[in-house]
């Protein structure tokens, strides 16, 4: 699995479970699910934007 | 002359309506501490005996989803590691799954696989489900005992 993937499947699941756990209303429910998941997706490509400049170096050797 | 009226707060209460009351609350703190129990044995099981039946199986959905994509990408689920004390919190942080932590460890000998590619990702899966569950905990507790609809 992709990177980007597994980041859009782990924003999905967190926004399902804290809208069901903090809204009751199906509408309010739904907007929740919306903001964090737009939050969790959008912020994280804003900050792999914002690092694309700085790659970063060959990966450290495992212990 | 008519008596001054009193209002609800002020209004001595019968004996007989303390003790109702003290009975009712002392059912309402039993309910929600089985509640919880429930929900720290396995996920959703909380809710479930709240009658929230929907809402248990979303959220035994959603947190064995993530416990079982973790121990997919090979995550680490933590144990405690002697002279790391970090490793105790996020080892009660993973147990917060309740059931699905000790079948992963002890029946299934699951062991994460730090050379794996998904082994961060896992990990974050594995410790989310943990976190989660423990928030179910807390939710199935309010809920049992009457503090949240």
């Amino acid at each position: 699995m992709s990177h980007f993937l597994l980041m859009v499947v782990y924003a999905l699941l967190l926004s399902v479970f804290f809208a069901a756990l903090w809204r009751r209303q199906r509408r309010e429910q739904i907007v929740l699910f919306l903001q964090l998941f737009v939050g969790m997706v959008g912020g994280g490509l804003l900050v792999a934007w914002l690092m694309y400049p700085f790659p970063s170096g060959p990966p450290a050797p495992i212990p | 002359m008519s008596a001054p009226v009193r209002s609800e707060e002020t209004r001595p209460e019968t004996p007989a309506a303390k003790a109702a009351h003290a009975a009712a609350e002392a059912a309402a703190t039993k309910r929600g501490a089985l509640a919880a129990v429930l929900a720290i044995v396995f996920p959703g099981l909380g809710h479930l005996f709240l009658g929230r039946k929907g809402r248990a199986a979303l959220f035994a959905v959603v947190v064995l989803t993530a416990a079982a994509l973790g121990a997919q990408l090979d995550g680490n689920l933590y144990t405690p590691v002697q002279g790391h004390p970090l490793t105790y919190l996020a080892t009660l942080g993973c147990m917060g799954m309740g059931l699905p932590y000790f079948l992963l460890l002890y029946p299934l000998r699951y062991a994460g696989d730090i050379t794996a590619a998904g082994y961060d990702y896992g990990t974050a899966f594995l410790l989310s489900a943990g976190l989660m569950n423990l928030l179910l905990v807390l939710d199935a507790w309010d809920i049992g005992s009457g503090r949240k609809e």
